[in-house]
């Protein structure tokens, strides 16, 4: 029974990802269909169109193995060896360096500000 | 027949390695043993040594492939029950979110300028820190080589997740915003498969900077690359 229920829900989690990328297709909005799936859901579940309990095995499920579904995708980088030869190599510190970057502002920037509003909150307790 | 026994597998090859590297990573709880590294690593050894194209490996891979879809739309469960923590830190959010999509992308442009990179590539690397199907639609509609905005995706990624927590520890990160943000504005989807570990909080504040960054990068990624270039 506990399967069926996790089967069924992750049959809907496919539903929303089929209505994403047809809103993708029919409106061209910068966004992928799994993406406009997951804001679907989420203003389902804020209306209270659909109910947590309905969804949440399922969700979990697919959630509790989330890297594995990237493998496909990883494992293509196979197919690039030849690009990161001689000065291409260059290109792999590059992107490192670069994402540390945006990981340095992004975080410490959100930190700072989050931290900002509860002292301000503090302040007005 | 034969394709669909090659199908049937390269979907158990990558599911049985994956759960025997996820068995790995718990018991000797390296950084290095990360089951996505590990297991890519691996698929690829085997691939190489049999002499398997990838093409034919992704008969089967895009099996597993097909649930990356829902998985993405599961994760506005965390998002939802964490809905309240948000809104309190939408700004902090936003500005997180926006400075480090400008500045992921400018050093980008910047530093493969300087190393003298073909436009091509430049375009490329840009959208690298947003989620594949968005970096994709990005570099395409700029002139870049899609296939190879894969492979700079996942290296931002795997930088973002292995690097990534002890950057974050050396920088004195020590919220679960701060973690988040930066893990879903670096290292996209991959970043927040990283944050689940950490926890709900983790993992709701990374889906919301992984989405909003793949909105706001591909807004600003064409003007980003019409000033710069």
């Amino acid at each position: 029974m506990k399967y069926i229920k996790i089967v069924l829900q992750v049959l809907v989690l496919y539903g929303f990802v089929f209505i994403g990328n047809w809103l993708q297709d029919l409106l061209n909005v910068p966004l992928s269909g799994s993406i406009i799936g997951l804001l679907l859901l989420l203003a389902a579940l804020s209306l209270k169109i659909y109910r947590l309990e309905w969804i949440e095995s399922g969700a979990y499920f697919l959630l509790a193995y989330l890297p594995l579904y990237f493998i496909p995708a990883t494992v293509g980088v196979m197919n690039y060896w030849h690009v990161f030869a001689g000065t291409g190599f260059w290109l792999i510190p590059i992107t490192m360096i670069s994402t540390l970057l945006t990981m340095w502002i992004s975080s410490t920037v959100s930190q700072f500000f989050s931290r900002k509003s509860a002292e301000k909150e503090a302040e007005l307790l | 027949m034969r394709i669909l026994m090659v199908s049937i597998l390269f979907f158990m090859v990558t599911i049985a390695t994956y759960l025997v590297m996820n068995f790995m990573h718990f018991k000797y709880r390296k950084a290095f043993l990360l089951p996505i590294l590990t297991t890519t690593v691996g698929i690829i050894l085997v691939l190489v040594v049999f002499k398997v194209p990838y093409e034919t490996y992704m008969l089967g891979g895009k099996w597993v492939d097909l649930f990356l879809g829902p998985a993405i739309v599961a994760l506005a469960i965390p998002l939802y029950k964490q809905r309240e923590l948000i809104k309190q830190n939408m700004l902090a959010i936003l500005v997180g979110v926006v400075l480090g999509v400008f500045v992921g992308m400018t050093s980008g442009i910047l530093f493969t300028n300087l190393v003298g990179f073909s436009e091509e590539i430049i375009y490329s690397i840009l959208p690298k820190s947003i989620t594949t199907p968005i970096a994709i639609q990005i570099s395409a509609s700029l002139g870049g080589i899609t296939s190879l905005t894969i492979a700079f995706v996942m290296i931002a990624g795997f930088t973002g997740i292995i690097i990534g927590p002890m950057f974050m520890k050396w920088l004195r990160i020590d919220t679960t915003i701060g973690r988040g943000i930066g893990l879903g504005a670096a290292a996209h989807a991959l970043g927040t498969s990283k944050a689940i570990e950490y926890g709900e909080e983790e993992a709701s504040y990374s889906s919301i900077a992984m989405t909003l960054s793949a909105l706001i990068g591909s807004i600003v990624g064409p003007v980003m690359a019409w000033i710069l270039l």
